[in-house]
């Protein structure tokens, strides 16, 4: 049986959002169908704003709804640190811990010449200039634990050590609290390798 | 660990085949082109999730059906039940591992341990310096999963640098240079590892390989193996090595726009009594080399991960002499399982056998056996 207009037009848009799949579009355009008129417009609605409301912080490059992020606005944060990560999620993902008071930026990347993103396609100009305004005395590089997240943190590592600032890196390892017996033998392989010694 | 049964839907001349293995030999004998090398090949995709040779996964389908589903239980400690399915519909391959689908090839190595001896083993020691690279890491990756890990993403780093010389080809600026200094520090650190399992493996690996080849053939031959990265066999002075090579090599890298420096060029060199025996071994040297090799790599898989891996020996003694083959069969009476393909009855007469074996005869794609 062909599929109504509309109906096919709603699952071809649907299942074109990441993780989405034909099956799962078709179930989400049925719900949407089913639902209430109202509901519907509240989802509209919040899309709209979404799209329109959030943009970049100026600053940071984090999400934000004014020019400047609710971090970099904040008179309690730790000026003398940056945290630098790929995407915008991670900040939610390190926001979640608590442990850390210090301001961000986000690269919107990592290095990959397959796919063509060279150095100039990262936000690293941007970081340097916040350096060069002479508050920051850490840069924590805080990339993915993949080939390119590696290659990214050699990279600015070498490019800022100039710099006179400490650049340190987050540890690849073991999560905390997940216990040896249970984690994956390659991170385990990992942990033992870039083991440190105790003072 | 001992493979009790594997069960064949559609899977090349099997239609359905259901064996019960003995924990001892099993002695697949049948003529060309009957479906007994597919008995083995079930078992290795069981153990890897991938053909024999190479070959397509659709061309492994029945020729009038769509799916191929082999499963088998392996034993040991617990009772583990693997599943590959494949349907020439979708082009998709599903691995379950008691019922709990595994998304990941990857995630199967180590698991089910195996060690297979079959004719194109002989470009280990005939071919190029890729083929000794294959078997080494194939060997080292089965018993160390953080070897694997550095493997994979050392062969990533390979293909990003690669598009990145490519790049430099075209364009040369300063912020390029400095990309590719950080690719080649990723490259040396990640190759850095690899390098030093290599030699480490080697290091054991020798005295599991001397006794094996002494088993093969009675005489006062010594065999050895040599690696050694550009002439450097210290594991503390790899990184160096490998940091002042690749400096070295920069100019014609960007020349050649290719990887020219790292372990995916090395070589393992293979001698008999110190000569050379891809350039000096007689045919008999060479055979015997690589069935100890592939001897060895058992005993070493054993002690390594703790499970005795199963052991497939495809059309091996074919060419082989009658007093070869009687060292060789009683050699394999000693490994616990083993599954061993044979071309015709009589020269079963050579091999040592135990009441315990099984002889398995497969006809266009059916088995009998005495169970
Ligand atoms: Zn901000």
């Amino acid at each position: 049986m062909e599929l109504l207009e509309p109906l096919q037009k709603a699952i071809e848009e649907i299942s074109k959002l990441p993780s989405i799949g034909k099956k799962t579009a078709q179930r989400l355009a049925i719900f949407i169908l089913k639902s209430e008129p109202e509901q519907v417009e509240n989802l509209l609605s919040a899309l709209k704003d979404l799209k329109t409301k959030v943009k970049f912080c100026e600053v940071c490059f984090n999400l934000s709804v004014e020019n400047k992020c609710t971090i970099c606005r904040s008179q309690k944060r730790d000026i003398t640190k940056i945290c630098v990560v790929e995407e915008p999620s991670d900040i939610f993902a390190l926001e979640r811990t608590n442990e850390y008071n210090g301001l961000y930026h986000v690269l919107g990347g990592v290095l990959s010449p397959l796919s063509g993103r060279g150095a100039e396609s990262l936000r690293i100009r941007e970081l340097t200039e916040r350096i060069s305004m002479g508050d920051v005395k850490e840069i924590i590089l805080a990339m993915n634990p993949t080939t390119e997240g590696e290659a990214t943190i050699l990279y600015l590592a070498k490019y800022l050590r100039s710099s006179n600032i400490k650049i340190s890196r987050i540890a690849r390892g073991l999560p905390v609290g997940g216990n040896i017996e249970f984690a994956d033998q390659a991170t385990i392989g990992r942990a033992l390798l870039g083991r440190s010694e105790l003072e | 660990m001992v493979l009790e049964t594997v069960e064949l839907l559609n899977f090349r001349l099997h239609r359905n085949t259901k064996i019960k293995f003995s924990e001892k030999l099993n002695y697949i004998i049948g003529g060309n082109g009957q479906g007994k090398t597919t008995i083995l090949e079930a078992i290795y995709y069981l153990c890897t999730s991938k053909s024999l040779n190479g070959s397509a996964d659709s061309e492994a389908v029945n020729f009038s059906e769509d799916i191929f589903n082999i499963s088998g239980v392996f034993r040991d400690v617990v009772k583990n039940e693997v599943r590959v399915f494949f349907s020439n519909d979708t082009a998709r391959k599903e691995i379950y591992v008691d019922d709990k689908q595994i998304y990941r090839a990857s995630a199967l190595i180590g698991k089910f341990p195996f060690v297979k001896l079959t004719q194109s083993d002989s470009s280990i020691t005939y071919g190029s310096p890729s083929e000794r690279r294959r078997f080494v890491d194939s060997v080292i990756s089965q018993s160390n999963f953080t070897y694997l890990g550095f493997l994979l993403e050392y062969n990533k780093i390979l293909k990003q640098r690669s598009a990145l010389l490519q790049r430099l080809l075209e364009e040369r600026s300063s912020s390029l240079y400095r990309e590719l200094d950080a690719w080649t520090e990723n490259l040396v650190l990640a190759g850095t590892e690899i390098i030093k399992h290599r030699i480490s493996f080697f290091k054991e690996f020798i005295s599991y390989f001397t006794p094996a080849y002494g088993r093969i053939i009675e005489n006062s031959e010594l065999p050895s193996i040599r690696y050694d990265f550009l002439g450097e066999t210290d594991p503390d002075k790899i990184f160096e090595r490998f940091t002042s090579a690749i400096k070295e090599s920069r100019t014609d890298e960007l020349r050649r726009a290719a990887n020219l420096v790292g372990p995916h060029r090395d070589d393992a060199v293979f001698f008999i009594n110190d000569r050379d025996l891809r350039k000096f071994g007689s045919q008999g040297q060479h055979k015997s080399f690589q069935i100890a090799l592939r001897f060895a790599e058992f005993f070493y898989l054993k002690d390594k991960i703790g499970k005795s891996p199963v052991f497939l020996m495809d059309d091996i003694f074919g060419d082989l002499d009658a007093y070869r083959a009687q060292r060789i069969s009683g050699f394999m009476q000693e490994i616990g399982q083993g599954f061993i393909t044979l071309t015709d009855f009589p020269n079963f007469s050579h091999l040592v056998h135990n009441h315990a074996d099984l002889i398995i005869n497969v006809d266009n794609g059916s088995v009998n056996y005495a169970a």
